[in-house]
């Protein structure tokens, strides 16, 4: 089985290294997503695979690129991860148990089930948003995620090629969740290890929090009465 | 020929000019100035017969003709704008995408540079 690792990287020159150098053992791309830093350096010097967007796409463009590169090069698992050594390389083989077993389409890697396991805390007000998002997607698709914000996510063929063609630009992690849970794709959600940031800042911060959850209510209602196909 | 009339056929006039000078200059294209060019020309239109629309407006509980048709106007103005988004979010997907493409087709040229 080839399996691919997908790091979106965005001025991510403070801990692009180590995050890479805790995955060798797996095929990765890391896709510079127009980074002004040096992050575009550190990948060329070190050789490592990436791919360069000439200019900066958001977290969304980033990914779905990376689902093409696997899409094209016929890999049939690809893993999201994030570059800023959040998500624990330890816990991708807990990740594709599941689709490697062939139980599911999709796995998640949630902080939020099996607690003693993990040592990540987010602040109150981002566990409401994150519950609020995850009611609405149980309230329209009988379906529960607890991870609904997770980018720490495995992927099979299939989910390869609908993100290939399909992939939210904005808040894509709960949006295309719930998109596969309409689509009729088995998604497990797995314990995984998240650490705190080690370096640079979360896409999703303070203010922007409130903007961000309604933002995503209300994609999650477009989608329910949009028409989608796979 | 009340100043209304006088007034529009002037509004007219120079929107139909800033029209062919964009179509001279290539920088309009001929699909998009059509839309455009409508609007002089029911201008014209009612500066020349202003009494059915006159007749109109006040059947339809309008004071005055030139309240109508400023109201007429903006409501032609936020449609226009309207579609200039939808037209906007589909360039905005054509390009994300072609970004996405031109970086897998570099790293296909490098990879097989390397392999030279």
């Amino acid at each position: 089985m080839k399996i691919l690792l997908i790091i979106p990287a965005h001025n991510e020159e403070a801990s692009i290294e180590k995050t890479i150098n805790s995955i060798k053992n797996y095929d990765y791309i890391v896709i510079n997503d127009g980074s002004t830093d040096h992050t575009k350096q550190i990948l060329e010097e070190n050789n490592y695979n990436h791919l360069d967007l000439c200019y900066n796409l958001g977290i969304g463009g980033a990914v779905q690129t990376g689902y093409k590169y696997a899409y094209k090069n016929n890999y049939d698992i690809a893993i999201q991860l994030d570059a800023d050594g959040q998500h624990d390389a330890e816990s991708i083989k807990d990740l594709i148990k599941p689709i490697i077993d062939g139980e599911t389409d999709f796995t998640i890697g949630s902080r939020f089930i099996r607690k003693n396991s993990n040592n990540f805390k987010s602040s109150f007000l981002r566990r409401v948003g994150i519950r609020l998002i995850s009611n609405m997607i149980f309230v329209f698709s009988r379906k529960r995620i607890y991870d609904t914000t997770s980018g720490f996510r495995a992927a099979n063929k299939e989910v390869i090629k609908y993100f290939a063609n399909h992939y939210p630009k904005e808040y894509p992690e709960p949006i295309s969740d719930f998109e596969l849970v309409k689509l009729g794709y088995k998604i497990i959600e797995v314990p995984a290890r998240m650490h705190e940031r080690q370096a640079g800042k979360s896409s999703i911060h303070s203010w922007k929090s409130a903007y961000y959850v309604i933002n995503v209510l209300i994609s999650i209602f477009i989608i329910k009465i949009r028409r989608i196909k796979k | 020929m009340t100043s209304l009339q006088i007034e529009m056929t002037v509004a007219a006039i120079i929107l139909f000019l800033i029209i062919i000078i964009g179509l001279a200059k290539n920088s309009l294209s001929i699909r998009s100035s059509i839309t455009w060019l409508l609007l002089p020309i029911a201008f014209i239109i009612i500066a020349i017969f202003p009494g059915p629309l006159e007749s109109f407006a006040h059947w339809l509980g309008f004071e005055t003709l030139s309240n109508f048709i400023f109201l007429v106007v903006i409501a032609i103005l936020i449609l226009i704008c309207f579609f200039l988004t939808i037209i906007l979010s589909r360039q905005q997907n054509k390009i994300t995408k072609l970004i996405q493409e031109v970086s897998i087709l570099k790293h296909d040229k490098k990879n097989n540079e390397k392999q030279k």
